[in-house]
């Protein structure tokens, strides 16, 4: 019987397509693909490990260098995971303020998402477009906490600081804004045949296999299955908003861009209903925390819904001011898992287009 | 009908053409920054009391501080920050008591050279203690401090 041979071709580590360093080793058949291995550790700096060496507090800035491109939600995480294991209440006003970072953090990130999902099926105006937005949602992170990506705005027990004076009428004038852009998006992006044609039906994902992968997030919910910690298992005062998980119906790559882009007008209406909510909530932003922390002997696990899926920070204390073990769950690496099944049988040229759709960052994949 | 996203995407387009501009010629204009922006440090030497909470706080080990005893109170001598190392988390400057250590708009602090980066904020040496300051304190308790301040005297 005739038969081709397989030849093995690296894509990656220094690939743009890629969003960072990160090795794809594909084995292929011609242009098919018969397999696909991830290779990580590129970009590895043993965030875990550091955190052995810092006191509680101390390692807040470090979480921002994971998911870079939505610290606000890193650092909620695991700041929640230290209140676990205190038993420490947050004050109504930090945790509002909280919730309007996480949420603009996500917007931040799928944004950037779009932006960078148009840049690999080949649009580069996508991506220049997206990055306006971006702009005016760091602008305002930037006055809040003083840094446009690397927020480390979250403390044990609070926040750094309260809002700057008529910092919540500029962010519901942004937040106001957002619908419109996303409806460019629409236009411009999802509605585009070539687009379209490049990510439906490819990189097929079904509810099965996501479930039994653990996969999180946009990633799951784009094959059918409603589950969004922040609905399912609410954390913080998430329970106080109303809003949908949407939903994608094929789990193909536009079903996950799709999800992503419902899922940024679903963060506009819980941001417009915190902003409505904290202006009437005063108070402190700190709980009574001591200086030094030492919280007791135990460990605390905890998980939210960080914008690439379920976020999880572990944390032991032996009971001195410094942890004895963390450990953070990424959501991108465990979405990660699963690129092989979802490519094989596809062009390389689908390959961008699944990796693109599972939204990784590096930062989070090897920690 | 085949073709009819491309014409909304142009539609998009053809209306961007004509919105307002957003690129900022950076050097030449800038963007106001906010007062909390992260930038370079600041720090007035005088107000700094030398108490190392900066120091303790910082995750990096960045900053670094030596002070002498004179007239049983510290003396800042050094303060040096390796800046090469800073996460700019503002830890420090949160962790500032007196209001000495503060954040200040500017932002590029690229150098030359590696030994131009640490930013020293201050290097000086001790002044002389003041002798009947010193003398009083003697008379008071004869701790080893106060013995130590005079063997500068006579250097």
């Amino acid at each position: 019987m005739l038969r081709t041979e397989t030849y093995t071709v690296n894509f990656g580590p220094q690939h743009p397509a890629t969003h960072g360093v990160f090795r794809v080793m594909l084995n292929l058949d011609g242009e098919r693909i018969v397999k696909a291995e991830p290779v990580c550790g590129y970009l590895h700096r043993g965030v875990e490990k550091l955190a052995e060496n810092r006191t509680y507090q101390q390692v807040i800035p470090y979480t921002d260098r994971l998911d870079y491109l939505a610290a606000g939600l890193q650092n909620q995480g695991y700041v929640e995971t230290i209140e676990k294991l205190m038993e420490i209440e947050v004050p109504d006003r930090a945790e509002y303020l909280r919730i309007i970072t996480a949420e603009l953090s996500r917007i931040a990130s799928h944004v950037l998402f779009v932006g960078v999902y148009a840049l690999d099926i080949g649009a580069f105006t996508g991506f220049l477009l997206c990055f306006r937005e971006r702009e005016r949602i760091l602008d305002l992170m930037e006055e809040l906490t003083g840094s446009r990506m690397t927020y480390s705005y979250a403390r044990i027990g609070g926040v750094a600081a309260d809002a700057p004076e008529g910092w919540l009428d500029r962010v519901e004038k942004v937040v106001n804004d957002l619908p419109y852009y996303f409806d460019i998006y629409d236009d411009l992006i999802s509605g585009n045949e070539i687009f379209q044609a490049r990510t439906k039906y490819v990189g097929y994902l079904s509810a099965e296999s996501a479930v039994d992968y653990s996969l999180s997030g946009p990633t799951l919910r784009g094959s059918g299955i409603d589950y969004d910690l922040r609905k399912a298992k609410p954390y913080s005062i998430y329970d106080r908003f109303n809003f949908e998980v949407p939903l994608g119906e094929n789990g193909d790559c536009f079903d996950r861009y799709f999800c992503r882009i419902l899922e940024m007008r679903q963060s506009v209406y819980i941001l417009q209903q915190a902003i409505e909510q904290i202006r009437e909530t005063d108070g402190p932003i700190m709980a009574k925390v001591p200086k030094v922390l030492k919280p007791p002997k135990g460990e605390a696990y905890h998980e939210i819904e960080s914008s690439k899926g379920i976020l999880g920070y572990y944390v032991v204390s032996d009971g001195s001011n410094k942890p004895y073990r963390v450990h953070v769950r990424r959501p991108s690496f465990v979405n990660l898992g699963f690129l092989d099944e979802m490519c094989r049988g596809g062009l390389v040229a689908d390959l961008v287009a699944i990796l693109g759709s599972i939204d990784i960052v590096l930062g989070e994949v090897d920690c | 009908m085949f073709g009819k996203g491309l014409v909304k995407g142009l539609n998009v387009t053809w209306k961007e053409f004509w919105s307002k501009k957003f690129t900022v010629q950076y050097p030449d204009e800038q963007h106001t920054k906010p007062p909390r922006f992260h930038g370079k440090f600041q720090l007035n030497s005088d107000a700094c009391i030398a108490c190392g909470l900066c120091a303790n706080a910082c995750p990096n080990g960045v900053i670094k501080i030596e002070s002498e005893k004179v007239n049983k109170k510290k003396y800042l001598t050094k303060y040096v920050m390796n800046i090469q190392y800073c996460l700019f988390c503002g830890m420090c400057v949160e962790a500032c008591n007196k209001g000495a250590l503060r954040f200040t708009q500017e932002h590029d602090m690229s150098q030359y050279f590696y030994k131009d980066i640490p930013l020293v904020f201050v290097d000086r040496e001790a002044p002389k203690p003041d002798p009947e300051t010193e003398n009083k304190e003697k008379d008071d308790d004869k701790s080893k401090k106060a013995g130590k301040a005079p063997e500068k005297e006579g250097q």
